[in-house]
């Protein structure tokens, strides 16, 4: 089981991504953006991770989306191949039109804008932990295949882009209906608070994560090879008391990984 | 540090603003709120975790901010790659090799530029002189570098590889043939540049993101292709590439031709060897003394400002444009205790701590106090999450050195420093100093309207050698007991309630007693590796009442505490002392959560060290924070209400 981690001139998590691939078992490489894209088949999942792909000119994700490599991905992405993108990956994979998966660009992670009691009350780049809500069913999506429906994920996010907006008339409603939110912002408890801090960018519906209609390609904005290990959780949390611990990020790559061998 | 072959794990960025609510204010915002997009804007982008730093306001820093960043960086100590030409390259004539941006006409003159004092009239001029820096194309440089660096590690090849800094081209050239007691011959026609620009721009400008290999020539073309095809430079950034710009040779000369002409040649020792200079030094002479302030009658509503004002509320606005997690590493993040935590090494348990520090306040009093404090308020900082410190680092910010008593206030300095890190010896190692291994010295920070208050700004980095054991401040469980070490004594000079509260600056400076002081660090060392303690917090601005305070204010921010003043009257503190000095002497010393059933064990630890433990109180379930003097209650504020102080003070500040 063979794992490429995209890198972009500019990617920043390539590392700590194949770290977390590689603890679950998996096999992987970091793939610089411009090797021959003919090799990208040989590969049989695929994390697009965070960082600013080409400095982010004109739009995150925008020039990335616009490579070679990125066409071929879209053809392994046609076979069924698991690819998920982390923060700027995700602004990739929307700019590709792999997500939400209508083949064109229906959406965008916009500025943050965080808006408390109708004001707002900051903007753009924004880096704390937050709470996130399965939202999917289990096995919808390949990189929350293992997770329940409603289970709770703490994970970190760090982005100044990361508001999903649409001005396509009832995507929103269809991703619903389709089951294709995996994630959305919510507090300790779970529930989903569509203001500022829990809605911690602005996004529609508290919206962190969606994935295409096949459920193999999923975008996130959080970082969940930020939370891999229980001793990168914040010191409020009880589970950052067993550092030897698993973190809840975690279940991303293990969903990954158990994705890939039921398809198998 | 990346030229070291270090990976750059961390950075700290203590800063300096003017007085956001003084006469200077709009300007003030303006540039606290654009260095703070500046550094985020880079850092973030570079990909390394943003793990310290501070922030302190004041007036003397109305014309002339001070930006200091430090950043940490991680390598085998067999594989440090040394700045100068290595020892074959005269015989071999190494090529000498130019990497990253093309050479522009940016930061021409930079840090002479910098170390000027400042004159409104000159901006437009000065404006040229200021370096534009990309973290993108520094990004992905790192990379490249990595891939040199993997290569001549492979090949068993000694190099010579250095950053474009200060005095750009010429500088990094004639500094690394110099310091391998070689010459070298350059030719600028072979530079890419941005444009056809005159030879001594080519030479002194400060374009950024540029390096400098010096490489044996049967490594050249596998050089070229790392960075001009599989890192792809010219078409990640215009005009970005490798290019051989020169050789070296065994003479002394450092020859420049362009277009065919010869258009420098002097020896090249002349270019680095440094110049002595005689500076005067004459004891500033300050006006002090202590005022003569009633008592408040309302502490709550003293306690409310202090914990607002934008020295002391919740960095908390600033730290969240920074991303504090990329890389994986990090343990402990700004916000949760005095120190940031970084665990650098994968499937190794060690982490690396840090932390900044530096008053001005103390240091406009008396300038050797200041920069000894900064030291062992640096050290206390680290110590708190259980950590060691290690080593030290420095920026020497002070006025122009050509006036004594700039010259003396920078001398005093120094001292404080050195007398602090010889006193406050390694752990372990009685009587060896903890060593400075780098540092910086910046002058000149002053304009027409004075010069900045003297800041020698310190970091300090500890280790930990199990990340399971560090601690965070923030109060852990209603019902542990509460600790003071530390005796508190009057010395409110240049403190957050004398300025705040009353506008005065005092006399009485915080100074450092030595034996006291590295008995604290190692007695919270030694009980944070015991396992015995919950919660620490140093004591510093805005002294107990805000340590504690801050203890119960901290996310998750869900208990209070109730303590007893009369209890925190030690042995060296006057049984008559005020309760507004109790509370906000910023005399050193730390609050200290115990862990229940851990109290004696600790109380033992301390003792061994010399020290006279206080037990000034507990944590409660109640979310007040709740100070009293034997029976009389001085405070009683409900946690709300102090934490939308706390958190909105900074904001406030800099919007």
């Amino acid at each position: 089981m063979k794992i490429a981690v995209m890198q972009f001139p500019g990617t920043n998590c390539e590392h700590e991504t194949l770290v977390a691939v590689k603890a679950v078992g998996m096999d992987g490489e970091i793939f610089r953006w411009n090797r021959s894209e003919g090799e990208l088949s040989g590969f049989d999942g695929f994390f697009i991770p965070g960082g600013f792909s080409y400095q982010d000119r004109i739009r995150a994700g925008v020039i990335a989306s616009k490579e070679p490599v990125m066409q071929a991905l879209l053809e392994e992405a046609a076979k069924g191949k698991p690819i998920v993108g982390i923060c700027n990956g995700f602004q990739i994979l929307v700019e590709s039109g792999l997500l939400p998966g209508t083949g064109k660009i229906d959406m965008a992670l916009a500025q943050n804008v965080m808006v408390s009691k109708g004001k707002i009350v900051r903007r753009g780049y924004y880096c704390d932990w937050v709470n996130l809500r399965h939202d999917a069913p289990s096995k919808r999506c390949s990189g929350s295949f293992i997770m329940e429906q409603g289970s709770l994920l703490k994970i970190p996010i760090a982005h100044g882009e990361g508001n999903l907006v649409t001005t396509t008339p009832k995507l929103i409603e269809r991703l619903n209906e389709q089951e294709q939110v995996v994630f959305r912002y919510c507090d300790r408890n779970g529930r989903v608070i569509n203001e500022f801090p829990v809605n911690v960018n602005g996004s529609t519906q508290s919206i962190a994560a969606i994935c295409n209609p096949e459920g193999n390609v999923l975008g996130m904005m959080p970082h969940p090879e930020r939370s891999f290990f229980a001793w990168q959780l914040p010191s409020f949390d009880p589970r950052k008391q067993r550092p030897d611990a698993a973190g809840p990020g975690r279940r991303i790559f293990e969903s990954v990984k158990r994705y890939i061998e039921v398809s198998a | 540090m990346n030229c070291m072959g270090a990976t750059v794990v961390a950075t700290a960025d203590p800063l300096r603003f003017g007085d956001p609510f003084g006469p200077k204010a709009n300007k003030v915002r303006w540039v606290a709120e654009g260095v703070v997009d500046g550094i985020w804007q880079y850092g973030n982008a570079l990909g390394v975790p943003n793990m310290a730093g501070d922030i302190v306001f004041n007036e003397s820093f109305d014309d002339n901010c001070l930006v200091n960043v430090v950043s940490l960086g991680i390598v085998r100590r067999d594989q440090i790659i040394r700045s100068r030409a290595p020892p074959a390259a005269g015989e071999g004539g190494y090529d000498v090799i130019l990497i990253g941006k093309p050479t522009d006409s940016s930061g021409l003159g930079g840090v002479t530029f910098a170390s000027e004092a400042l004159r409104e009239e000159d901006e437009e001029t000065n404006r040229g002189a200021v370096q534009i820096p990309d973290p993108f194309l520094k990004n992905v440089l790192f990379k490249a570098n990595d891939d040199l660096f993997r290569l001549v590690r492979e090949e068993g090849i000694e190099i010579g590889f250095k950053d474009l800094g200060g005095g750009g081209f010429t500088c990094a050239t004639s500094e690394m043939g110099a310091a391998g007691g070689f010459g070298m011959e350059i030719n600028l026609d072979d530079l890419h540049k941005a444009d056809d620009f005159p030879p001594e721009v080519l030479s002194i400008a400060e374009t950024q993101e540029r390096f400098l290999i010096v490489s044996p020539p049967e490594l050249r073309e596998r050089i070229l292709k790392i960075y001009n095809e599989h890192w792809d430079l010219p078409n990640v950034y215009e005009g970005a590439r490798a290019s051989v710009v020169g050789k070296i040779n065994t003479g002394d000369r450092f020859t420049v031709s362009h277009k065919g002409e010869i258009v420098c040649d002097v020896p090249i020792q002349h270019l680095t060897g440094g110049i002595r200079y005689q500076r005067e030094e004459k004891a500033r002479v300050i006006e002090l003394t202590e005022p003569d302030i009633p008592e408040p009658a309302d502490y709550n509503q003293v306690l409310l400002k202090i914990l607002k004002s934008p020295n002391i509320a919740s960095r908390e606005h600033v730290y969240r444009y920074y991303d504090t997690e990329v890389m994986g590493n990090t343990v402990i993040r700004p916000g949760e205790a005095d120190a940031g935590l970084i665990a650098p090494v994968r499937g190794e348990n060690f982490g690396v701590a840090l932390a900044v520090d530096s008053n001005p306040f103390y240091g406009r009093i008396s300038p050797y106090w200041g920069g000894a404090t900064a030291v062992a308020e640096a050290m206390r900082n680290v110590a708190a999450i259980g950590a060691v410190p290690s080593t030290v680092t420095d920026c020497l910010n002070y006025g122009n050195p050509e006036k004594p008593e700039a010259f003396w206030e920078f001398r005093e300095g120094v001292k404080g420093l050195s007398q602090a890190c010889k006193d406050l010896w390694l752990k372990g190692h009685m009587g060896q100093a903890v060593p400075i291994v780098s540092g910086n010295v910046s002058f000149y920070n002053e304009s027409p309207q004075g010069s900045v208050d003297p800041s020698p700004v310190i970091a300090c980095v500890g280790i930990i050698k199990d990340i399971g054991k560090a601690i965070t401040q923030e109060l852990k469980a209603a019902g542990d007991k509460l600790f003071l070490i530390g005796p508190r004594f009057d010395e409110l000079g240049g403190s957050e309630y004398y300025k705040t509260i009353f506008n005065v600056t005092g006399a009485n400076v915080p100074i450092v007693r030595f034996d006291l002081e590295r008995n604290m660090i190692y007695a919270v060392i030694d009980a944070i590796d015991e396992g015995l303690l919950a919660a620490a917090h140093d004591i510093s601005n805005g002294g107990l009442a805000a340590t504690v305070s801050e203890m119960a204010l901290t996310r998750p921010a869900k208990l209070g505490f109730e303590i007893d003043l009369e209890k925190a009257l030690g042995i060296g503190a006057s049984a008559s002392m005020r309760t507004d000095k109790i509370l906000f002497s910023e005399s050193s010393g730390f609050v200290l959560e115990a862990k229940p059933g851990k109290e004696e064990r600790l109380l033992e630890i301390l003792r061994g060290y010399c020290l006279d433990p206080m037990e000034i109180g507990i944590v409660t379930k109640k979310r007040r924070i709740v100070m009293k003097r034997a029976s009389e209650t001085v405070a009683d504020i409900d946690l709300d209400e102090a934490r939308a102080a706390w958190t909105s003070g900074l904001a406030e500040a800099m919007r």
